[in-house]
């Protein structure tokens, strides 16, 4: 009995043969979370700036003339009430701002603009145009803290409806003069101007910075997937190049006139280089069922040589890793290209185990060919490999457990 | 092919075999096979199993071709086992599922057309004399039965089939499992006797059973083991 029982090289190097998983690119909303966070970032220095004008111009310039000029308002009392209430909301408004989540602009944009009408009212005449009717000097950036991120043309409506209560408010007073318009005028530039400028340059800086986050995260992605491919390339590429040495040897040998297509080992050799590019071909398939495929890729060589071949599956394959399904298919390539007369290829798989057999007759010669070793072994542990004759047939089996 | 079971036929008359096929190219060539072994003897023919039977009615072994005029008949297969009839299915159709389909029916064996004479003599004269005979194809659908109540086979049971299946030389299998062919077929065969308890119970059935019994083949206890499977899994008092 020649029984020789050849287990699997576990120890064997697997060589470039086994890609690696190929990094996703699905960084994508973290890439995409990472910009919203740049954003953020850089819009966030400009908050802190219009939350501290705001306050700071309210709470040192604002409320000292207020008092100063308590004797002169009409309504003192009244102007000093809409000031606290302008500084909580500001202060509340402002700190939900710095913590990201602003309170809704709107009501608090007509509650600013009630207040707006009232301070204009109570400074009376004589307090028109000075610091105590504070509204002129505070007001626009309190519009710009409770806009904060919306449109600039928003913050444009307020400070118009602004200008209006003033104007209204300076003709109400019957302070009509050129004079008094001109200086109307001053004011309403002078205040809006400023808080104009700072709202929409913030705008445009944080909307750069999201784009170019965006940008970096999109670049990034790209390559990583890039990355990606080429690894798996070069891998397939390695292989290539391993199974097509063979080829190309054999091929330059033809072309020399050194090896002659009548030697039986050439045409072998041939044969077995051909069956070996065609399983790696049928590798990279998509197909639902890729073991089979490649198997039936393998005994499509053999057929064409007019080798009758029984290929016979009992069950479907789990899906195995590409290099599971090497090291089961590869072991029998090679004893496929030698068939001569017949083979029965059998598969029999189950949730947890594939066997894959071959067995052709025993034809006595040795066909243990230079070549023969496969060179794509695969070695991969959970595959058991195999090899026996005994003068009636030769049987090559591979075995996968999970 | 196995020398035993064609050494223990030892009837006199001759084993009558009835083919049903719908096609008399097959019949023709099935007649032929079984030409060349004496102790067979074809004794009616047709396309239609009543017609067959009723005009052989003491034929031995049915030989039924699964599919007759465009139809599966694994109705009429159970019908005959019911009543006895040994009833070789052979059929082009051996997709797994089928060939268990036509044990649990009742069939004494399922053969694989392409599986050729010798499967076909062999298998029928086991039938013969309730003794089983599992060609490769149908040990491999054994072997990869998916059914989750599925008789439970031992592992060098499961192993002989599977080589069996592969190699399909009981010699090769012998030596690569370092036993005796004798033990191999002992393990095939017994594997299949554990299948006469899958599905409904037929006369033909408990014929292989009684017979694998009497030949030693499996004790009454280890079927017995077996049938009781379910029963076990009520909590005992």
């Amino acid at each position: 009995m020649s029984t020789e029982t050849t287990s699997a090289p576990a120890g064997q190097p697997t060589g470039p043969t086994r890609v690696p998983p190929p990094r996703t690119p699905g960084g994508g909303t973290a890439d995409a979370d990472a910009a919203a966070a740049v954003a953020s970032a850089s819009d966030r220095g400009a908050r802190v700036v219009a939350v501290v004008i705001a306050l700071a111009w309210h709470t040192a310039i604002g409320l000292p003339a207020v008092l100063a000029a308590w004797p002169d308002l009409t309504a003192p009392t009244l102007v000093l009430v809409c000031w606290l209430l302008v500084a909580a909301t500001g202060v509340t408004a402002g700190v939900r701002l710095l913590r990201g989540r602003p309170l809704p602009a709107w009501p608090l944009a007509v509650l600013l603009l009630v207040v707006d009408g009232l301070v204009f009212a109570a400074a009376g005449e004589r307090q028109l145009f000075t610091a105590a009717n504070w509204v002129w000097g505070t007001l626009g950036w309190f519009f710009v803290l409770v806009l904060w991120g919306r449109r600039v043309a928003g913050l444009l409506v307020l400070l118009a409806a602004h200008s209006v209560i003033a104007l209204l408010a300076v003709l109400g007073h019957g302070a009509t003069t050129p004079a008094d318009l001109a200086r109307y005028t001053m004011y309403v530039y002078g205040t809006s101007s400023l808080p104009v400028a700072v709202f929409a340059g913030s705008a445009a800086i944080a909307a750069l910075a999201r784009s170019r986050a965006d940008t970096a995260a999109a670049t990034n992605a790209l390559v990583t997937e890039r990355d990606a491919a080429e690894r798996a390339r070069h891998a397939r590429r390695a292989q290539l190049a391993r199974v097509s040495h063979t080829a190309d040897e054999v091929l330059a040998e033809l072309a020399d006139g050194r090896a002659d297509p009548a030697d039986p080992t050439v045409r072998r050799r041939c044969v077995l280089a051909a069956a070996r590019l065609r399983r790696l071909i049928a590798e990279s398939d998509d197909v639902p069922d890729p073991l089979l495929h490649e198997l039936r890729a393998a005994a499509d060589v053999a057929e064409r040589r007019g080798v009758p071949i029984d290929l016979v599956t009992i069950g479907t394959p789990p899906p195995l890793p590409v290099a599971v399904r090497r090291a089961l298919a590869d072991p029998l390539t090679a004893t496929l290209a030698d068939a001569r007369d017949r083979a029965r290829l059998t598969v029999v798989a189950g949730p947890d185990e594939v066997v894959v057999s071959l067995v052709v007759p025993d034809t006595g010669d040795d066909p243990d060919g230079p070549d023969d070793g496969s060179p794509d072994d695969g070695g991969d542990p959970r595959v058991e490999h195999l090899q026996e004759r005994d003068g009636e047939i030769r049987w090559t089996q591979t075995r996968w457990r999970r | 092919m196995d020398a035993d079971t064609v050494a223990t036929v030892t009837d006199e008359r001759p084993i009558g075999v009835a083919i049903v096929d719908d096609h008399p190219v097959v019949v023709d060539g099935v007649r032929a096979w079984l030409a060349v072994e004496p102790r067979l003897t074809v004794v009616a023919t047709g396309d239609d199993p009543d017609e067959v039977l009723r005009s052989a009615p003491h034929a031995d072994v049915v030989l039924l071709d699964l599919r007759l005029h465009g139809r599966m008949v694994l109705d009429k297969l159970a019908e005959l086992s019911a009543t006895g009839r040994r009833v070789v299915v052979y059929s082009e159709h051996t997709d797994p599922a089928t060939m268990l389909a036509a044990l649990d029916a009742g069939a004494v064996a399922f053969l694989a057309k392409h599986e050729g004479r010798e499967h076909c003599v062999a298998t029928v004269l086991a039938a013969a004399s309730d003794r089983p005979y599992v060609p490769p194809a149908l040990a491999g659908a054994i072997v990869g039965d998916p059914r989750p109540d599925r008789p439970a086979l031992s592992d060098k049971e499961r192993e002989a089939l599977l080589l069996w299946f592969q190699s399909m030389s009981k010699a090769s299998v012998a030596r690569r499992m370092r036993i005796s062919e004798h033990t191999v077929k002992q393990y095939v065969d017994r594997a299949r006797i554990k299948y006469t308890r899958a599905g409904r119970p037929a006369a033909t059935k408990a014929a292989l059973l009684a017979r694998a019994i009497e030949d030693g083949l499996v004790r009454p206890e280890e079927i017995g083991t077996y049938r009781s499977h379910a029963s076990y899994d009520r909590p005992t008092p």
